[in-house]
């Protein structure tokens, strides 16, 4: 009889057809491995073929064709040709610190995010928290980047990201805590169970703060870690020796894979926490009940799917506006994000209570 | 609501609100548009949506030079038969791309182009040059494909080369013999 402990440990014994006890740090291994592989490399590699394309259709350019039909493989094309190239300059201590740093951040967070009911690896009281600290930690790499090179554009350009990122964690964090005053908690499961599978369920059709939250949670997020539309302050175009000039070859690649991972993980933990998460209908939830496997699948694709549907907006709105310059961004994050990430979290702690007074 | 026209709202905290409201609106509205604006652009459609950029020519675009649009401005050429020696190209190449060197041919009227090369690491084919030319003897070609190894390939070189002594004494003794033949007549 498989099964014991945590409820994607016994999902993953069933997956691979597993006798008896295995330990949970092996298994947690096993399952980071998977989802890193045929979830991460697969998705950045999808996302950036649909960007490029989408951004060339709506730019009347032909964007990639030639590596596989319709440019399909341009991604591994470019990754390949990345991975060949490395620097010339050796590694100093604060390179390494900036690699370290921002892949900490992507790495650590990989076990938190929320996949399905079963699919829980780190289900705490204060899951929802979690990937907004990484958010913070890769927008620290992103600093220390700028600060690794001896330039002043360099360190410029790293002083401005913290700013940026700084102003976009204040209304992230709000909108975050204005989930939390809807659901009761920042559990996962919490979160998601708090909601129901048709859009009137959501948490951002609930109210009209909700919706709100959204928005500002979704545009801090881009804000926060200098994803497009709000990525002029590491753009290579942005100066003469800015934060990321001199990045080419495996730093390059190290740094775009961040890049994707965090608009990833935000557009996904947004996807829990106002769009409905994994909830199945509960006719479907009733039929699969007792194959965990199905069910878990399907959660799965709905809650990828909407995040796959929250990055295409963000790539449609990043490829039509011109990009904000770094002033810009923090300016609009203090007063325009900030006030409306308020406006929704007393609109919705009003709304709370008077649903708990009436 | 009729009646606050004619009070003066500026400054006062409703109409800074107001106004703030109103930019961020008139904001949200200006990206939706520009968004709605892209879409058709999606499918390609109307008149002058459809792509521009040209396929470059090659096995995979089964294209080939010739493909080409007829004013495309490829790698330079002069035909040094009918070059003159003017030197407009050479003025007017704003990268001065263009090395000229010119001694007296056969007949002292005469030019003799003995250099003429084409800097392509410094030319932008901006085409000035080839409208420059009355006779037409500089155009461009449409090989796209200038790709080297060492940067010196990039000269081309279509002068004729110095004028040696055995060709001034032969254009001498040539001369010589018309000039005679004239006086015979
Ligand atoms: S094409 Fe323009 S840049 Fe090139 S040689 Fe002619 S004038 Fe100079
Ligand atoms: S403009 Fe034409 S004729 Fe005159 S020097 Fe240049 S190539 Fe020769």
């Amino acid at each position: 009889m498989s099964g014991q402990g945590p409820a994607w440990a016994i999902l993953l014994q069933k997956v691979f057809g597993l006798q008896g006890n295995y330990p949970n740090g092996l298994l947690a291994f096993v399952a980071l491995f998977f989802i890193y592989l045929f979830l991460i490399v697969p998705g950045a590699w999808i996302i950036s073929y649909v960007d490029r394309k989408l951004g060339a259709d709506f730019q009347a350019r032909v964007g990639p064709n030639r590596a596989g039909p319709s440019g399909f493989f341009q991604p591994l094309a470019d990754f390949l040709k990345l991975m060949q190239k490395d620097s010339q300059e050796k590694i100093t201590t604060s390179d390494l610190l900036w690699i370290i740093v921002f892949s900490s951040a992507l790495y650590s967070s990989v076990a938190v995010i929320p996949l399905g009911s079963s699919f829980l690896m780190v289900d705490t009281d204060l899951s929802a928290f979690i990937p907004f600290l990484s958010a913070l930690v890769l927008a620290l790499g992103t600093m220390l980047l700028g600060f690794s090179r001896p330039t002043v554009p360099g360190w410029f350009g790293a002083i401005k990201v913290a700013g940026q990122a700084f102003s976009g964690a204040f209304p992230a964090l709000i909108s975050l805590l204005t989930a939390g005053i809807r659901s009761g908690g920042f559990r996962w499961s919490h979160l998601a169970n708090s909601q129901g599978a048709s859009p009137m369920d959501w948490a951002a059709f609930s109210n009209p703060f909700q919706f709100l939250a959204l928005i500002v949670f979704m545009i801090s997020g881009l804000v926060m870690m200098c994803l497009p539309p709000m990525e002029g302050v590491v753009l290579p175009i942005n100066m003469n020796g800015g934060v990321t000039a001199h990045l080419y070859g495996r730093r390059w690649a190290i740094f775009r894979l961040g890049r994707f991972y965090a608009s990833f993980l935000w557009s996904l933990v947004a996807s829990v926490l106002f769009l409905g998460g994994w909830q199945l209908p509960e006719q479907v939830n009733d039929l699969l009940s007792d194959s965990l496997i199905l069910k878990q699948s399907l959660e799965s694709i709905l809650l990828l799917s909407k995040t796959f549907i929250m990055m295409l907006i963000v790539i449609w709105v990043s490829r039509v506006n011109p990009r904000t310059r770094v002033d810009q961004v923090t300016d609009f994050a203090w007063k325009v994000l900030s006030p409306f990430a308020l406006l929704a979290l007393v609109g919705s702690a009003i709304w709370a209570g008077w649903g708990l007074l009436i | 609501m009729g009646g606050m026209g004619a009070l003066d709202m500026s400054g006062s905290l409703f109409s800074t609100t107001l106004s703030y409201l109103k930019d961020v609106f008139s904001s949200v509205r200006s990206i939706l548009e520009s968004c709605v604006t892209a879409i058709p652009y999606l499918f390609s459609a109307g008149e002058n949506r459809k792509e521009v950029t040209e396929q470059y020519p090659d096995p995979i675009s089964s294209r080939t030079a010739d493909d080409l649009p007829s004013r495309s401005r490829g790698l330079l050429f002069n035909d040094i038969d009918r070059c003159t020696g003017c030197r407009e190209c050479e003025k007017i190449c704003p990268n001065k791309s263009i090395a000229i060197e010119t001694q007296s041919g056969s007949d002292p009227a005469k030019i003799w182009v003995s250099l003429f090369d084409i800097d392509f690491s410094k030319c932008i084919f901006c085409g000035l040059c080839v409208e420059e030319c009355i006779p037409g003897s500089l155009v461009h070609t449409k090989q796209y494909e200038g790709a080297v190894y060492v940067l010196d390939d990039l000269k081309a070189s279509f002068g004729r080369g110095g004028v040696t002594p055995e060709m001034q004494a032969r254009w001498a003794a040539n001369r010589r013999t018309h000039e005679n033949e004239e006086v015979g007549f």
